[in-house]
Parts: structure tokens; sequence; C-alpha cells
């Protein structure tokens, strides 16, 4: 928030309509005008909702809220399907919780059932160390392959996203645009078609918040642990968006989130943004 | 109501020039901006929070040709100034109080039966449109009650790696969408009656 931040409870009087006309046109201009502020005050609204919900209140508080929040049937239809979702969220918590999944044989535990003599066959010691030897070389290869990979995909990464590469524009290179999610409809999809020939992608996102000097970008597969990390990203010139470019072969088939974090000067994360969008091959 | 004959018919244009000079840009503050004066006048008790809105709008669409040239500084602000002057034209409704179990959950109304049905179905239907990740990230924020739900959140945000802040906004963002998805499937539910 661009003045002092408004203290939790000043933002739940504020929503209880308890503070002076001062103080209120003061918060209602940030609401208006700061992207952040708007955000804060809003969480806040929803945790007074659910302290409401919860019978958290005081009875003042609760009078308070009830001729805030509660007053007219649009009003009171949110405030059921707001306690509709708390229902939801605190039933799935109390359903036992599933068994926990056999822990997994660390490496060492691993290595010793490599190297234990099978009861019924008598094995030389020499061997038996020599398979688990050989057991454990294989191991760390399985181990290191997939990670070493990882390094090399994100590191192609980075360099497709330096500004002298992202100055040039490959010919068929399929481009996308995206709204952040705070903007779009629920229903709709923006798909990207990769194209053979070209063999990286470029996502372009709009960006409507407050300017910052750089940003980080982080794509997830829906469902799956894969994750990229593009740090380091400018506007454009006008300042309305950003671009990244991915190779194609990291983005197979499926749905994909991309958070968009602005950065200040001294390195903390201010503003972010959800995009979504789906990959067809 | 029919369209006021003294706005001129090329005000939205400018409205949304004046908003932001890219027009995609311009629809999402105008989009927003919308909702966030229709949530200012719900905090003021008014009556007919978008009524009240398409009356800031118009007001400003009769001025915004000048305005473009002389006005100086965020324009969203000429909005709330002209919402403000609304909120002290209209009349403050005397609010009579309102019995705590009106605002129950509702138990033997047939009408309201149905309609928890309803908002049961809808929720499920919308908790589909989530992806596991977001519906999990829900379900454990709200996993605790009291003393025990601060520490969890923190927990929480740490194992993240991020802030209580940041977690607290991320699960706003996604309680609104959910909560925008159930009223549209109720009103299509409700069409279909």
């Amino acid at each position: 928030m661009k003045e002092d931040a408004a203290s939790e409870s000043t933002l739940r009087q504020f929503l209880l309509g308890n503070v002076d006309q001062e103080a209120r046109e003061r918060l209602e201009s940030l609401f208006i005008t700061d992207s952040v502020a708007r955000e804060k005050i809003l969480a806040a609204e929803q945790d007074l909702i659910d302290d409401y919900l919860d019978g958290s209140l005081t009875s003042e508080e609760k009078q308070s809220f009830i001729q805030q929040y509660a007053d007219t049937p649009v009003q009171k239809r949110k405030l059921r399907i707001a306690a509709s979702i708390k229902d939801w969220a605190t039933a799935q918590g109390e359903e036992p919780a599933p068994p926990p999944e056999p822990a997994r044989a660390s490496f060492w535990s691993r290595v010793r059932d490599i190297l234990l003599p099978k009861p019924a066959i008598a094995i030389p010691i020499a061997a038996t160390a020599m398979v688990g030897v050989i057991a454990l070389a294989i191991w760390l290869n399985s181990r290191m392959e997939p990670r070493d990979s990882q390094l090399a995909m994100q590191e192609e990464i980075v360099q497709l996203n330096v500004p002298s590469n992202l100055s040039k524009v490959p010919a068929k290179m399929p481009s996308l645009e995206l709204r952040p999610g705070s903007t779009r409809s629920g229903d709709s999809q923006d798909e990207l078609v990769n194209s053979p020939d070209s063999g990286i992608a470029e996502l372009r996102l709009l960006w409507i918040q407050e300017q910052y000097p750089r940003y980080t970008a982080v794509v997830r597969r829906v469902g799956s642990n894969k994750s990229v990390t593009i740090a380091d990203l400018h506007a454009e010139d006008d300042g309305k968006s950003i671009r990244f470019r991915l190779p194609d072969s990291w983005l197979t088939r499926g749905e994909y989130l991309v958070e968009l974090t602005g950065i200040t000067a001294n390195g903390a994360a201010g503003v972010n943004e959800e995009y979504r969008f789906s990959v067809r091959n | 109501m029919a369209r006021d004959p003294s706005i001129p018919p090329e005000s939205l244009e400018e409205i949304l020039a004046w908003l932001h000079p890219d027009r995609e840009a311009a629809g999402v503050i105008y989009v927003q901006l919308r909702q966030d004066l229709a949530k200012i006048f719900m905090w003021n008790h008014c009556n007919d929070p978008e009524g009240l809105t398409d009356q800031v709008f118009d007001r400003v669409a009769k001025k915004v040709h000048q305005l473009r040239e002389t006005y100086e500084g965020d324009p969203r602000l000429f909005f709330y100034g002209v919402q403000r002057n609304l909120i002290k034209e209209a009349s403050k409704k005397v609010k009579t109080q309102v019995s705590l179990e009106d605002c129950d959950l509702p138990t033997n109304d047939p009408e309201v039966e149905e309609t928890e049905n309803m908002r049961e179905e809808c929720l499920h239907s919308c908790l589909q449109k989530l992806s596991p990740e977001k519906r999990e990230l829900i379900l454990n924020y709200y996993a605790k009650e009291k003393q025990a739900k601060i520490e969890h959140r923190t927990e929480m945000a740490r194992q993240l790696g991020t802030t209580v802040e940041t977690l607290r906004v991320r699960v706003y963002r996604l309680r609104a969408t959910l909560e925008e998805c159930i009223e549209r499937c109720l009103n299509r539910m409700a069409q279909r009656k």
C-alpha cells in the first residue's frame, strides 16, 4: 500500500462501518487506485465474513456486520455461498486422513537390501559387494540424469530470454497473448498451438498493475511437479506487457499456470497476477 | 431504464480512452472500476449499488470530453469524487435490526431448502473447474480454527515460500472466483426453472 499500511484492526473497523469520514475516504481512495491496497482490503473482508460464519465476532461486531453485509437478499445470498464453501472445506478436513504412504526406502536401506545375502543362496561376499557397487552406480546415474536435463533446460530458457535474443523474432514462432486471471471470466481458456518448425513459443502477458523494474514468471504444468522460473524479465516499452519464451519441447500438451510477480528495486516481491493457458501440439 | 439523451453516444469510447490508451487494458480497468464503485456504495449502505454506479458513469460521460484535456491525475479518483457526491445525495436507509436467526443457515423453508441443494450442486460443479492444487490450497487454508488457524497459515506460507499476506490474497482470489462461478451457476439454474 502506498500510504502507511492500514492495520488489520483499522481495516476491520472500516469494513464494519466504524471509522470516521476522513479515514473512510482515505481507504476508499486507496481501494480504487492502489491494486495492492484493494486486494488487502478484499482479503480482510473475506476474513471478516469467515469470522462471522465461525461465530468469532463480538456481539457489537456482529450487529455492525449484519448491517453492512446481511441487509439485502443479494448480500444474504453471498453469505450463504461463502458458508457453503467453508462448510465444504471443513467437512473435507474432518474426513479421516488417508493412510500414510509407505515410507520410501532410504538410499542406504536400499543398498543394504541389495547387499543382504539371500537365505537360500550362498553368494560369495566379493560377488555380493560387486553387485552392490554396480547397483549403486546405476541408481546414482538414474538420479543424476533428470537433474542434469532439468538444469540444461533451465539454462536454455535463460538464454532464450536474454534481451538480445528476445529482440529477434524467429519465423513461424507461435505466440500467445494472455490476460490476467483476475480479469477473465472463469470459463474461457487460451490455447497455444506449437509449431513443428519453430522450436520455441512466446507468451505475452498483459500487465495492468503498477510498473516494476523487473518481473519473475513461474510457469507450472497443472497436475505435475513440472515448473520453470524465468527471472529478470522486463516490461515492453509501453509497459503494458511482459514477454518471455519457452522451448516447445518443454511445453507438452496440457494445461499451464503462469504466476507473474513484479520485483521492486530492492528485490522484494510486489503485485502478482496469474494467467492460464493450454497447449495443443 | 432509458438512456439519458444528453449523454454523447461516443462517451463510452472516450471514457475507455481516458482510463488507458490501450483499449483492452482500458476495458479491464473499466470492469474493475465498476465493481469497486458498486462495492463502495454497498459499504456506504446505498440502495441499488449497480444503479448508482451507472449514475456515476453517466455523470462522468457528460464531462469526459473536457476532462481528458484538463484533468490531471488518476482518472479513477475523479469517478470516486462523483461517487462521493452521489453518496451524500442518496438518502441513507434506516436499518432495521436483523434477526440473527435470519442470517443462520435456513432449515425448514422449502424454497430455501431447494436453493441449498442448488448451492451444493453448483459448488461441486465449480470445484471441478479448479485445478487439484487450487482445491488443495483452499482445503489446507481452512483446515484449522481460531489460534491454530493462524499458526497453521503461517506454516503454510513458509512451506509455499511466500508470506502470510500473499497467501491470504491468493486464497481471496480463489474464493472470489469460486463464489462468482457459484453465483453464475445459481442464476442459470433459476432461469431454467
